[in-house]
């Protein structure tokens, strides 16, 4: 499983200095949780991990994100490939217009990882992996929309982890599903951290406690701590992520 | 007191507005229906489908419009095809490639222009290429004179549909490590039914469209055996058939009005069925 390391990180929307100068290590194989009030730039980070801000017109990189000591930036380096590496579960869960079964079968068809029976098996693996098998093995060919906003959001963590990523992304992918779904997606990332390197941002400060072993506290842009989760919950060194733990601010 | 009044007044008027233009919309339909039906109706019959005209046609001779009326079908098929090649990669190109670019805004631009000109423009553009190139009127003049026509019709009502499509589904594709061109694809998948439904609607514009073939398509009495050929078609039959002193001729010119509307119509709604009813995958 691949560390994360991101070098003197820039990032401007425009004159707007989204991120400044940030520079941290992620661990490989534990949950990263980041957190921070609203605006600060959690999802920013997280989504230049996947070089998803690309799509954005107006965004301006500068720095070096490395993924197992690969850079991901730069003009020799290819998107597609670093997307393929680094999977990602969204806020809200967006099935792509397709049945349930291709909708996890569409990432390794494209990528040519499994063909006929070899794929049939990954995407019962990839949907027993997010526990979603029981509820849609027999009805595989129903579309993706049919399902529960809870059950989407596992379809997706399924269509993530059929193309086999070493890292996930998790933007916030509990905030729109009810307290029963987001304790069943909480439960399933937690049995991940095991096989993947796991970067979550999070609102939430108890699910940070409940699931993160390494914790990035963010603050108008910049990281203002970080580091093990039981050091940071127990002993904040900064004010701010006192005043925050607190809920004084944010 | 006395706001809360007037603002009851003015949801009132308002109101009463909204319904006379729906009015106007409605008997505006039903005046032209009602006009060709009244006036077309005894004319209409199933020799005027399935036959061609005969000699002295135009003077109350028998026979009918089966050449004019597979000839309109040609013409707006094959422009629908034509422009469908045309509009489908440019949208998918700025919605994609392009997205949020000045060339994207540029086109959309162009787009806008071109489908606020008037068709006959397109018909005299390729009118003066065919005289450049010494070709005469035929088929494949008009079918390229109609594309042009209906290309901006379904490229930005093509373009409005992908603009519809939620920002994530984007997002969510290329996050799976999918190359534009997927993307182009998957978002094809997303707005099959407001293409199919736009597809309708350029190819209704192409059926009722006589400016554009008037000096492009030509006129002709029989069937087109190549591209090559002169064809008839609807709009230009019922503008020579109402042209004549004839009565009887004038309401076969009606009956053929009523015809060019029937397809319309039917198409009309078969273009709102696909929008609704096709697509069983797609988010909604």
């Amino acid at each position: 499983m691949p560390g994360i390391a991101i070098r003197k990180l820039n990032i401007w929307y425009g004159n707007t200095h989204a991120l400044r100068e940030i520079n941290l290590d992620l661990p490989d194989g534990q949950i990263t949780a980041i957190i921070g009030p609203s605006g600060c730039g959690k999802s920013t980070l997280l989504k230049s991990i996947n070089r998803l801000l690309d799509l954005n017109e107006h965004v301006r990189i500068t720095g070096q994100i490395l993924i197992d000591g690969a850079a991901i930036y730069g003009k020799q380096v290819d998107v597609t490939e670093v997307r393929t590496q680094v999977g990602m579960l969204a806020q809200k869960p967006f099935p792509l217009p397709m049945s349930i079964y291709d909708n996890v079968a569409y990432g390794p068809r494209i990528h040519g990882l499994a063909r006929g029976r070899q794929l049939a098996q990954l995407v019962t693996d990839s949907l027993k992996a997010a526990r979603l098998w029981d509820e849609v093995g027999h009805r595989l060919k129903e579309s993706a929309h049919k399902l529960s906003v809870g059950q989407q959001q596992r379809l997706c963590l399924a269509r993530a982890l059929a193309i086999q990523p070493a890292v996930l992304l998790c933007d916030e992918s509990t905030a729109s599903l009810d307290p029963i779904a987001a304790r069943g997606i909480e439960e399933l990332l937690s049995s991940l951290r095991q096989r993947y390197t796991l970067v979550m941002v999070t609102h939430d400060i108890e699910q940070a406690r409940r699931l993160a072993d390494y914790v990035v506290f963010m603050w108008l842009g910049e990281v203002v701590e970080h580091g093990p989760a039981a050091a940071f919950f127990q002993h904040p060194q900064h004010s701010l992520s006192q005043a925050y733990l607190a809920r004084e601010i944010g | 007191m006395r706001r809360k009044q007037w603002r009851k007044l003015e949801e009132g008027c308002f109101i009463w507005l909204m319904r006379l233009a729906l009015l106007i919309a409605v008997v505006g339909l039903g005046s032209i229906l009602f006009t060709i039906t009244s006036r077309g109706w005894a004319a209409l019959s199933w020799e005027m489908v399935s036959q061609p005209p005969s000699a002295g046609f135009y003077l109350g001779g028998g026979g009918g419009i089966l050449h004019a009326l597979l000839g309109s079908l040609y013409l707006a098929t094959g422009a629908t095809l034509l422009a469908l090649l045309i509009a489908v990669p440019v949208v998918l190109y700025i919605n994609t490639y392009g997205r949020g670019s000045k060339t994207a805004e540029m086109v959309r631009l162009v787009l806008n222009i071109l489908w606020g000109m008037p068709s006959i423009v397109f018909g005299v553009f390729i009118l003066g290429l065919l005289l450049a190139l010494g070709l005469r009127t035929s088929l494949l003049a008009g079918t390229i004179a109609l594309a042009l026509v209906i290309v901006p019709i379904l490229a930005r009502t093509f373009d409005e549909v992908v603009r519809l499509v939620p920002h994530e589904l984007s997002e969510t594709t290329l996050a799976l490590g999918t190359t534009r061109l997927e993307l182009s694809i998957m978002l094809l998948r997303q707005t099959m039914p407001g293409l199919l439904a736009g597809l309708f609607l350029a190819f209704e514009r192409a059926l009722g469209d006589g400016a554009a073939v008037l000096f492009t398509a030509g006129f002709t009495s029989s069937m087109p055996s190549s591209l090559f050929q002169p064809v008839a078609s609807l709009p230009l039959v019922i503008f020579f058939q109402l042209a004549t002193p004839f009565p009887e001729v004038q309401a076969r010119a009606y009956a053929a009005a009523l015809i060019l509307t029937a397809i319309v119509l039917t198409f009309g709604m078969l273009g709102y069925f696909f929008l609704h009813h096709v697509g069983k995958h797609v988010i909604r």
